[in-house]
């Protein structure tokens, strides 16, 4: 039977990955000038340490915390462990909500992202007034979602709206209505007014990547004679790809989150057809006249893991998709 | 010689030393000599109606005479919307920086029983407040509200619209259910607008008609079993005025705009523009029509008229109506300054004030008052008021006051919301209703 060595006796071994990380890390001031003390480090990083811990990292934590209670009164909370979450799996009202972010989450983006891809098109192939026009279908990107919340809820008005006053002044009086009042058409006009606010935002992207296409793969397709449209679905979309992709992305994460416009428009109804995720959460915790934060919590907690299995998800597929490229 | 490193920590301490300093003298006096009944007190007050001048006047005119008399007490006056005033008190109690003093219906009685609204039994003189007025803000025998502002929901219309349809209501001003129906049908016809309600901003005037048709078919005893959850929307009583209410909205009994039409705006639907035949309102409406037609108000001259809802045939108790407490103060639990906050309070509840309410915002009030020394232009408005209450028996309380939680919630979205609009059959709501109320 082999003893171990005592440790003095030991070989030299080099020390592992893991463990070299560590030395370099504790290692004194002297064996790497560039480094200083740890209070000195803490002193500096204490301050934006502090305000994220105050402000995200706590209210994370005690929503978590909060998902196994029940509190409702100013003194006490009821520990009720997962009750909340078994509660949940019985909540039509959350799975309409579930239901309408997914739909919002994955069909608005496409509509965000082909309408900017459209937008940025035309001021690429120089329409007439394009410095105009790249202002004008920006500018909606820099309103707040209160003031597009109330003019598109104008712009829907039965009576006096815009789109019905069209409507009736081409003869399809009948196809008039209450757009945000009616449950079947209410999440569609709301998708089509946060596309309408943030195209301009796509555009910009969209056209920043058209200009810094190869001018020689456009060139050489022109020279082959190939049509404005071949050109468009071979050529610049297959090229465009990955700036498409990380839109379509940005906004699917986004519409996760959805709840101003909502909030504003439709504050959920009618017949919970708009209500989303957040506006729930908002609604339990502060809406309903009851008190209990515990419940709330719960939705957030589950939307959060949610959100962020969705943000791994995309991060592993574009990792893939690196190596995959390069 | 120095290092850097003291010299850091020394002068960060000295910043934090002083801005702690600083922010110590800058507190202001009341959080700094809480609860010391000599030194002056600032009371924080939220109030809605930042848009009724009327009852924003009243209050004002109040607290004005109440710093005249109480040089220690100052107070903090803020009017805010409802929604933003309670998405603010919701969010701040919890967190023990809620106002001194807030406005709260009584469908929010929930501050009460979680322990965020000091009882005012010992701040106000409890004998100034109607009796059925305090049972609204009464939980375990203490009261938590001073009820400034009462109501009644009456159905108030255009006395030459009517005309030009060659109908007038009854002597008794309450129209049968075959009258009722024949003018809803009449004035669609005609291009009038039957019912001039809007759900856009509130949970609950969709279903001002339904709820009053419930009431009289039902009694007050069987229609606050239905609120609570222990009679079924399934009932035959409740499907028969459901059924009813369904074919008026069939009809065209409400604006095709319903659903987005927010509650000022119905007013001025139906006073002005376009111009209803009738409308389904708590008794407060009169702090915004009766303004200047500039402001929002009813055009001068308006032919205004109140009759009474009408009653489905067999209905148990035809003279029935709504009255409940609207706007009320509340006091917060862990106020600093309660002294100053209960003498303000209790400066309101006067009988003396109950009748300025009255005279200056033409409404009822839940304190004390002598409607009889009424005086002013709107008089004969008052009378006409008080004349459809004659000989009512009162149910108090919305449903709202009953209703919570997902249940308030689904009397939102069906009854004030869906079922108006004609989005929902009767079997559905009723369905949707019994699933959210019912009481297992």
């Amino acid at each position: 039977m082999t003893q171990p060595l005592p440790l003095a006796l030991a070989p030299a071994v080099p020390p592992s990955g893991l463990r070299r990380q560590l030395d370099r890390w504790f290692a004194p001031p002297e064996a790497d000038s560039r480094r200083t003390t740890w209070p000195a480090l803490m002193l500096f990083l204490a301050p934006a340490l502090i305000i994220y811990a105050a402000l995200t990292a706590y209210p994370v934590v005690r929503t978590f915390y909060n998902s196994f209670f029940t509190i409702a009164d100013i003194e006490s909370a009821k520990f009720v462990g997962l009750a909340h979450f078994a509660e949940l799996a019985r909540d039509k009202t959350f799975w309409a909500a579930v239901r309408n972010t997914a739909i919002w989450s994955a069909v608005a983006p496409l509509l965000d992202v082909a309408t900017g891809l459209l937008l940025a098109l035309c001021l690429y192939a120089g329409v007439p007034f394009a410095r105009f026009l790249r202002v004008a279908w920006f500018t909606p990107v820099l309103l707040s979602y209160v003031v597009v919340g109330i003019m598109w809820v104008w712009i829907y008005n039965y009576d006096w709206g815009v789109v019905n006053a069209m409507l009736r002044s081409v003869g399809l009086g009948s196809w008039a209505r209450s757009w945000l009042g009616d449950p079947n058409f209410a999440l569609a006009a709301l998708m089509i007014t946060h596309a309408w606010k943030w195209a301009g935002f796509n555009m910009v992207v969209c056209l920043a990547a058209l200009h810094s296409l190869p001018s020689e793969v456009l060139e050489a397709s022109e020279l082959d004679n190939c049509g404005w449209w071949d050109k468009l679905v071979h050529i610049i979309v297959p090229m465009l790809w990955p700036t498409l992709l990380n839109l379509y992305i940005l906004a699917f994460i986004g519409k996760m989150k959805v709840f101003d416009l909502v909030w504003i428009m439709t504050e959920g109804g009618p017949l919970w057809s708009t209500e989303t995720v957040s506006t729930y959460v908002y609604k339990r915790a502060f809406n309903w006249n009851t008190f209990d934060l515990g419940y709330p919590s719960a939705i957030a907690v589950v939307w959060f893991v949610v959100v962020v299995g969705f943000v791994v998800l995309f991060n592993l597929l574009f990792r893939r998709r690196e190596r995959l490229e390069y | 010689m120095p290092t850097i490193r003291p010299l850091l920590l020394r002068g960060t301490l000295a910043v934090l030393s002083g801005a702690f300093c600083c922010a110590t003298l800058s507190l202001p006096a009341s959080a700094q000599g809480a609860g010391k009944a000599t030194e002056p007190q600032t009371v924080t007050m939220w109030s809605h109606w930042p848009d009724e001048a009327a009852k924003r006047g009243f209050v004002e005119e109040r607290v004005k005479r109440f710093e005249a008399t109480n040089t220690q007490c100052k107070v903090n006056l803020q009017f805010i919307q409802k929604s933003d005033l309670y998405a603010s008190v919701k969010t701040s109690v919890r967190t023990g920086q809620a106002p001194d003093i807030f406005w709260l219906e009584p469908d929010e009685i929930a501050f009460a029983k979680s322990g965020y609204l000091e009882p005012l039994d010992s701040h106000i003189e409890l004998k100034n407040l109607e009796d059925w007025a305090r049972s609204e803000w009464t939980v375990n025998g203490k009261v938590y509200g001073l009820p400034v502002e009462a109501y009644t929901v009456e159905l108030y219309y255009n006395k030459d619209l009517i005309k030009k349809l060659g109908m007038e209501p009854p002597a008794s001003m309450q129209m049968t259910q075959a009258q009722f129906t024949e003018l809803v049908k009449k004035a669609a016809a005609a291009g009038i607008t039957p019912l001039a309600n809007g759900v856009g901003d509130r949970p609950y005037p969709g279903a001002y008609f339904l709820q009053e048709v419930l009431l009289r078919k039902l009694g007050p005893d069987d229609y606050k079993l239905l609120l609570t959850g222990k009679l079924s929307f399934t009932d035959p009583r409740v499907i028969e005025a459901m059924t009813w209410v369904k074919q008026l909205v069939d009809a065209g009994a409400y604006p095709k705009s319903f659903s987005t039409m927010k509650l000022g705006e119905s007013h001025y639907y139906f006073h002005t523009n376009p111009g209803a035949l009738m409308f389904p309102i708590a008794s407060w409406y009169t702090g915004r029509a009766f303004v200047a037609p500039e402001k929002g108000g009813q055009p001068k001259g308006f032919p205004l008229g109140i009759m009474k809802y009408p009653a489905l045939e067999n209905s148990k108790c035809p003279e029935c109506k709504t009255l409940a407490v609207g706007g009320s103060y509340v006091m917060y639990s862990r106020s600093k300054n309660k002294e100053c906050a209960g003498k303000l309070l209790n400066s309101i509840a006067t009988v003396e004030n109950g009748t300025r309410w009255l005279e200056e915002v033409l409404l009822q009030t839940g304190i004390r008052s002598d409607a009889n020394r009424m005086q002013g232009i709107w008089v004969l408005y008052f009378k006409e008021l008080q004349e459809r209450s004659k000989g009512a028996k009162f149910f108090v309380g919305t449903p709202l006051h009953y209703l919570s939680g997902k249940c308030a919630d689904t009397f939102s979205q069906v009854l004030n919301r869906a079922f108006p609009a004609g989005q929902m059959s009767v079997q559905d709501a009723a369905t949707q209703m019994d699933a959210a109320c019912k009481a297992s």
